[in-house]
């Protein structure tokens, strides 16, 4: 049987009888991941409703009626999402497989708690995995995203446009050999 | 280094060179022919040593990349596969009933070890070059079967229900051995038996299959024992254990196998080594190499556990059974149960140091156990010693020596680090322990001792195989302990306030290599657009490190033009020429060397073009800012205007083309330098890790965001071997994890905050003198957490993982 949802804005036709995750990539959004065998590595996160879930661990006929929100929906390459934008400045992202989870579910956070403290943006990420980062870049990104979105915020309101910090890379670095 | 400071090999106490130092200047230079254009200044770079944006990036956070099963929506007739996996840990399958599975609607190929399709022949899936380093002790499909795991039988079906249905309905019998789990126990001689001599083609040096003994490996500088018999030193004893750990990349082993309209195979696959895959393919079906394509898309993450062609030959005799695509996607529960794992190792290290704290002998000693089959075990043994060892360049007498037992346990594999962290564990434990008894300080003790600029290392080579001596050309330990030490606040450690919690810091120091030294193999080809753009096609396989992006940026340099002109593609045996693949840190460093020849090559010719052009002699000109310009006359032309007249001129016509190859005897260590700073409750043994620090010397880093990355994540890798359970085992030997929410891989919030630190050298044999980066920072967490806790509440944990349990274990001891 096909099950009826939106997905991205779009009215979406998947099949039932497999988990949200196989039916949605079947659909074409392949950017949702599974890197595990049902609902632990969060690589599969997507929002359903508005509430951020791992699509493995949903059976696609729960989504019928759903607006489901995947990572091909948030930004284009040319058109990023702040959260994307500052994960490739951060270099947040090395083989990427989890990325869209991550992204997704920082995203979840972010329109929770706009301000969150890097303890809080650590607790967000603990049920996405990742073997490249040692968290260490992402949750840098997720940080700067933050500052970001507020920064637009402030801005809209006419304010004045706060100044996005920048990652720093090899400070210091260059010209501290003393092998020469 | 000026000519008149030429180091000498002892250090510069002597005043005559000896005939053999002469000699050994002569083969080993100090000084290494290196181009002009190698050496930049910081001012000068243009593009590499900058953070350039990671060329996959975009398509990677939007979630428009491709990885291996994405290219599922592109076979409208894939089949889906699932593989039947021994219950039992040593035994031999008498019978298979496949008649229920075959009924089945919808299953298409069932294949047993008796299969024609499936290939009889021997092999190792360790993925190295040839001839290879490891023994043929497996086949594809197994009817004698060592460990809860092995595969025995496969299926393909028209979805995956179907294939898990169908084998679901296979049933196996046994006849059931008796088996071996613990690797003392398998070495004792009275052991079950793994292997018969003749089940194994192309055995390694030292095998003893009567006690389960794979390779024994043996090395050695001067004379160990009679340093230790001497009456002026202190003979320290120390053992030490290390956890069996997954990859747990996020990306599955996946592997898409089809024939194509020209009935050539073609593997689209999650690897690491697309050309020893191909070969490997082709020994083991017989086909010709050259009609074999295997294509690596994007791939989420490897370390090391993609080096092994752990899934291909399923398919693919999948699809040559059915005739139909056939895609394999292994279970997390098989990642864990069946791929490949770093090698659990029981190690001892003594020495031999004098009142005065000079080190004369270091003797260390491992029992590795590498499992069911024998894929890098050899190679990676040889790497606990070779790798770590050469630190302490200036001790005269040095020994290694490891056994390698088969047990009835999954088999083990590459891993990043690949062996080092194993050998640093003892080595740096080891030496913080030596330190602590004679009353001497960790880091003063170790500088003594390590390696510095015009070193002659004999160490990397004593064991044979990998190259004999090699000359050190760039080494930033003293940068790396001392900003390590800053970092971390090595002098200013403030203890807390209530009594029952201890903060101490411990550290430990690493070396690896870059490459396998005189084993390696990269290429690259350049061809210009019109537009004065660029196609480079490299052989060199980007597992998630961001290589293709570091390959962008070193022809970018050469060809004067912005990163955004170069357009890559990588790893496809068609199409892009020849490399070993990503492992044993040599990507950059080989393969990167192979593209900035070919950029150079190709800048030959855009030069030419620029001289008939600009009416100037090509020595006058230089490539920059995208263009070919004169400093002389300030004349310029634009890569564009040079790519429309090679290409329409009216005269004359060429394709500007670039090629390179690049292999070397050279393998120079990158160094790291490790800090963990810990809060120890002396009353639980509970323990907060505050901080890592990491600092790295990897030659110039190409990518600095890029290159921090890889140092984070090498020190969580780190992190986790040190607080980790890894996989183990029930005592039927089968594995007690499946699933991430049982394998303790540290989460965002149980990871401390990791600060890496770029020290930067120039390491002349490399590609603008850089050297590796991404296996040095995961070898040192385990041994500077050790000695953390040691500082901290004065016990010495030295069997991994590091638990409060064992803490408050060793307290209670006191």
């Amino acid at each position: 049987m096909s099950v009826e949802l939106t997905v991205n804005g779009s009215a979406v036709s998947i099949e039932d009888g497999q988990d949200l995750a196989t039916a949605l990539r079947s659909a074409g959004y392949t950017g949702v991941k599974c890197g595990c065998d049902g609902g632990t590595c969060g690589a599969s996160k997507v929002f359903v409703n508005g509430e951020i879930a791992m699509a493995c661990g949903l059976d696609a006929a729960e989504a019928a009626g759903a607006t489901v929100e995947t990572i091909e929906g948030l930004g284009t390459q040319s058109d990023l999402h702040p959260i994307q934008q500052a994960f490739v400045d951060h270099f947040a992202v090395q083989c990427g497989f989890c990325t869209p989870g991550m992204i997704m579910q920082a995203k979840a956070l972010l329109d929770e708690n706009p301000d969150p403290s890097e303890g809080e943006v650590r607790a967000a990420l603990d049920d996405n995995y990742c073997r490249c980062t040692g968290y260490q870049k992402p949750v840098e990104a997720i940080l700067d995203a933050a500052a970001r979105m507020r920064g637009e915020e402030v801005a809209a309101d006419g304010g004045e446009t706060r100044a996005i910090p920048r990652p720093e890379f090899g400070a210091g670095g260059i010209g501290g050999s003393d092998n020469e | 280094m000026s000519e008149n400071e030429e180091p000498t090999t002892d250090g510069g106490t002597a005043s005559q060179a000896s005939a053999e130092e002469l000699e050994e200047l002569e083969k080993y230079p100090y000084e290494w022919d290196e181009p002009a254009n190698n050496n930049l200044e910081p001012e000068e770079r243009e593009s590499v040593s900058t953070p350039a944006e990671k060329s996959d990036d975009r398509k990677l956070v939007t979630g428009q990349a491709k990885f291996t099963a994405d290219y599922e929506d592109q076979f409208s007739d894939l089949a889906y596969t699932a593989v039947v996996r021994s219950e039992i840990p040593n035994g031999r399958v008498t019978a298979v009933d496949t008649s229920e599975a075959e009924a089945m609607d919808g299953v298409l190929a069932v294949l047993t070890p008796w299969s024609e399709e499936v290939p009889d022949a021997k092999y190792t899936s360790a993925g190295q070059s040839y001839p290879e380093p490891s023994p043929w002790d497996m086949q594809v499909l197994n009817e004698r079967v060592r460990y809860v795991g092995d595969p025995i039988a496969a299926v393909a079906a028209e979805d995956r229900e179907t294939a898990a249905a169908a084998v679901a309905a296979i049933s196996v019998e046994y006849e059931e051995y008796d088996y071996v789990l613990d690797p003392e126990e398998a070495f004792s001689g009275n052991a079950p038996r793994l292997f018969e001599e003749d089940e194994v083609e192309n055995k390694i040096v030292g095998h003893d299959y009567s006690r389960n003994r794979m390779s024994h490996i043996d090395g050695e500088l001067g004379d160990v024992e009679a340093a230790m018999e001497r009456e002026d030193v202190h003979v320290h004893e120390t053992e030490w254990e290390t956890i069996r750990q997954s990859h747990g990349q996020l990306e599955k082993h996946t592997s898409l196998a089809y024939t194509d309209e020209d009935d050539r195979v073609v593997l689209v696959t999650s690897t690491q080594v697309p050309n020893h895959t191909r070969r490997q393919l082709a020994h083991l079906f017989d086909i010709p190499i050259r009609d074999i394509r295997v294509q690596k898309p994007r791939v989420g993450g490897g370390f090391g556990g993609k080096q092994a062609m752990v899934t291909e030959p399923i398919p693919l005799a999948l699809a040559l059974a059915s005739g139909r695509p056939v895609i394999y996607e292994a279970s997390r529960d098989e990642e864990f149960q069946a791929m490949r794992t770093r090698h659990p190792m029981k190690l001892r290290a003594r020495t031999a140091v004098t009142d005065d704290g000079d080190i004369e002998a270091i003797d260390i000693y491992t029992l590795s156990n590498t499992g069911a089959y024998g894929s890098h075990g050899m190679t990676v043994a040889g790497n606990v010693g070779s790798k770590p060892l050469p630190l302490y360049s200036k001790v005269e007498n040095v020994h290694f020596a490891a056994d390698i037992v088969h047990t009835n346990t999954p088999q083990t594999g590459a891993m990043r680090g690949y062996g080092a962290p194993q050998g640093t564990l003892a080595l740096e434990g080891h030496l913080d322990e030596v330190a602590r008894d004679l009353d001497l300080d960790p880091i003063e003790f170790r500088q003594r001792h390590y390696m510095e600029v015009g070193d002659l290392d004999e160490i990397a080579g004593m064991m044979g195989g990998e190259g004999a001596k090699r000359r050190i050309r760039s080494c930033g330990l003293d940068d790396c302990v001392a900003r390590g030490k800053e970092a971390i606040g090595w002098d200013d450690v403030e203890q807390p306030e209530e009594e029952h919690l201890h903060r101490g810091i411990g550290m430990a120091l690493s070396a690896q290599g870059t490459g396998v030294a005189g084993d390696e193999l990269g290429a690259a080809q350049l061809m210009m657009n019109e537009d004065g753009s660029f196609h480079l096609h490299v052989g060199g396989v980007d597992i998630g490190t961001g290589a293709d992006t570091a390959f962008v940026q070193i022809a970018a340099e050469i060809l004067g033009c912005p990163p955004s002109d170069v357009i890559i593609k990588s790893s496809d045996t068609d199409i892009t020429p020849f490399d070993y693949g990503a492992y044993a840190s040599s990507t950059t460093y080989i393969s990167g060397m192979a593209v900035k020849k070919a950029a150079e090559d190709a800048t030959e010719r855009i030069l030419e073009w620029g001289s008939r052009m600009l009416e100037e002699p090509a020595e006058n000109l230089e490539t920059g800012d995208g263009t070919v310009f004169s400093e002389e006359t300030g004349e310029s032309v634009t890569l564009e205007e040079i790519g429309y007249e090679a290409t329409y001129g009216e005269e004359d016509r060429e394709q500007i083309l670039g090629k390179g190859t690049h292999s070397t005897e050279e393998s120079p260590p990158p160094f790291a330098a490790q800090f963990v700073d810990v809060t120890v409750d002396d009353r639980t043994g509970e323990f907060d890790v505050n901080n890592l620090v990491v600092a790295v010397d990897c030659g110039v880093a190409i990518n600095p965001g890029m290159a921090e990355g890889q140092v984070e994540g090498a020190n969580h890798m780190s992190f986790e071997m040190a607080v980790s359970d890894g996989v183990t085992f029930d005592e039927k030997g089968r594995a007690e994890v499946s699933d991430y929410d049982e394998y303790h891989l540290p989460t965002a919030s149980e990871t401390p905050p990791i600060e890496s630190i770029l020290v930067e050298t120039h390491e002349p044999t490399g590609p603008f003198g850089a050297k590796s980066v991404a296996e040095v920072p995961t070898n040192t967490v385990p041994p500077a957490l050790s000695n953390a806790v040691r500082d901290a509440v004065g016990v010495r944990i030295s069997e991994m993982p590091i638990t409060a349990e064992k803490i408050k274990a060793a307290l209670d001891e006191q």
